[in-house]
């Protein structure tokens, strides 16, 4: 078993207990909670947002060479490209069925490629340090991981309400849509089902506070995330000398590289898993 | 921003909270923008080319496959066709050679009874030459016979012989030789 991997990771670990505990209560760099224009001039244009474009920039890019020339046999990125898509349409379509991946697979794989790409790239180094200083005399970095700022949470986080919505309705109808909500689930007769209309309105209108809460839940969630983890980085890089500041932060480069991906899969599957739960029986009249 | 939050005070809480975390109308805008930038690129430029070669793909191998069972089918029914074709040829040659070997059979047997019916002819007629021969010879020694028989009386007795004497004499030393 190789276990060099091991050993250096140990030794950056260690490496960083030293300055831990040498340093009077760690550095005072601190990641802003919100983004912050990039110029003074430009107060329209944040650090998070010129990140996103590059995030935009890097996928459009990577579109083109992969589709530029696309053939039969695949080779190169065309063919890394087409298994990123299939192996995702596969997934979202073992859990949204045929009927509804056809339909929805743009948005939930949008979602993934732009969350995974945004949280990558903010990992890159110079991300958050390089930049100008403020008034206070802090570093404004010119970048800043994009799912970092909230209103790019946000803006994901609502528009999914908006499409899941629509999907909701358009696949069920306003009546099925309610019912689905409020009507009781089971069979009952009478007596009982006299006791379980007032039970199911209540559930129903937990269900309708559970749906309002959703896009508030996942923007926080990525948001908390990422900004979590690139607060941890600058809080370790603190710890160390400049020419050093690297090495405690190093470790947590892996960590937060997996927690890039996986948080763009949790958004993805619980977009998706939210959208399946209205959308059970959809395309189930389409099939028959 | 969110109007179903009604009261005053709701709304300030939720304002200061957006305000603390950087949430303003110009970044939410143009982040949104962003967000569906990146989803008309992916559709546009990735996921519908991709999913067109994709489905191109599955075409082609369905279609490979399909081809595949057909020319299977076929080779099927082909060795199935050259498998009948080589049993019937066997037994066409089969039956050729029986009809061969009966047909030299009866060749033979004709010539062997033409060759018996041919021998047993030139043994009829050897037998009946062999007969006529006898017979003349037969005949030759009676007229020997006789004439020695008639001359012999004709000298012993010294008188001239008739042809009745002669036929005579000649009937009765043959009836005497015969008998």
């Amino acid at each position: 078993m190789n276990r060099r991997p091991l050993i250096i990771s140990l030794l950056a670990w260690l490496s960083s207990l030293v300055p831990a505990l040498a340093s009077e209560g760690g550095g005072d760099a601190s990641l802003p909670l919100n983004a912050t224009p990039v110029f003074e001039s430009f107060p329209y244009i944040s650090n998070s947002m010129l990140m996103v474009w590059l995030a935009v920039a890097l996928i459009t890019l990577f579109c083109r060479a992969a589709t530029r020339k696309m053939a039969l046999v695949p080779t190169g990125f065309q063919n890394f490209a087409e298994w990123l898509v299939e192996s995702l349409y596969d997934f979202l379509a073992s859990l949204l069925g045929d009927y509804m991946v056809k339909k929805t697979f743009w948005f939930f794989a949008s979602v993934f490629l732009l969350i995974l790409v945004t949280n990558w790239i903010g990992l890159i180094p110079g991300v958050g340090t390089i930049g100008r200083y403020n008034g206070h005399g802090h570093i404004v970095g010119f970048l800043r991981g994009g799912n970092a700022d909230l209103n790019m949470t946000l803006a994901m986080g609502l528009t999914f309400a908006v499409l899941w919505f629509y999907w909701a309705l358009t696949e069920n109808g306003i009546g099925g849509f309610l019912h689905h909500i409020f009507a009781p689930k089971g069979t009952f007769h009478g007596l009982m089902l006299a006791m379980m209309i007032p039970i199911f309105l209540a559930v129903g209108v937990l269900e309708i506070i559970s749906i309002m809460i959703r896009p508030v839940a996942l923007t926080f969630r990525l948001f908390g995330n990422v900004y979590g983890g690139e607060q941890t980085l600058e809080k370790l890089m603190a710890l160390m000398p400049a020419k050093l500041a690297f090495l405690p932060a190093l470790p947590f480069y892996f960590m937060e590289l997996l927690v890039g991906l996986v948080q763009a899969l949790v958004f993805m599957l619980l977009t998706a898993v939210f959208l399946r739960l209205i959308c059970e029986h959809a395309g189930e009249k389409a099939h028959h | 921003m969110f109007p179903i939050l009604a009261s005053a005070e709701a709304e300030n809480v939720v304002s200061e909270l957006l305000g603390k975390f950087g949430v303003n109308w110009p970044f939410f805008i143009a982040q949104l923008l962003n967000f569906v930038l990146v989803i008309i690129i992916l559709k546009k430029f990735a996921f519908g080319p991709i999913k067109v070669m994709l489905e191109q793909r599955r075409t082609r191998i369905a279609e490979g496959e399909e081809k595949l069972k057909r020319i299977e089918k076929q080779l099927a029914d082909s060795e199935k066709t050259t498998a009948a074709a080589i049993a019937k040829a066997n037994d066409d040659a089969v039956r050729l050679i029986n009809e061969a070997k009966q047909g030299a059979h009866a060749f033979t047997e004709q010539k062997a009874q033409e060759a018996i019916a041919q021998a047993q002819n030139i043994l009829a007629k050897a037998e009946a030459a062999a007969t006529a021969d006898r017979d003349r010879l037969n005949l030759e020694l009676k007229r020997e016979f006789g004439r020695l028989v008639a001359a012999t009386a004709s000298q012993v007795t010294g008188k001239v012989l008739t042809a009745d004497d002669q036929r005579r004499i000649n009937e009765d030393a043959l009836a005497k030789v015969e008998g």
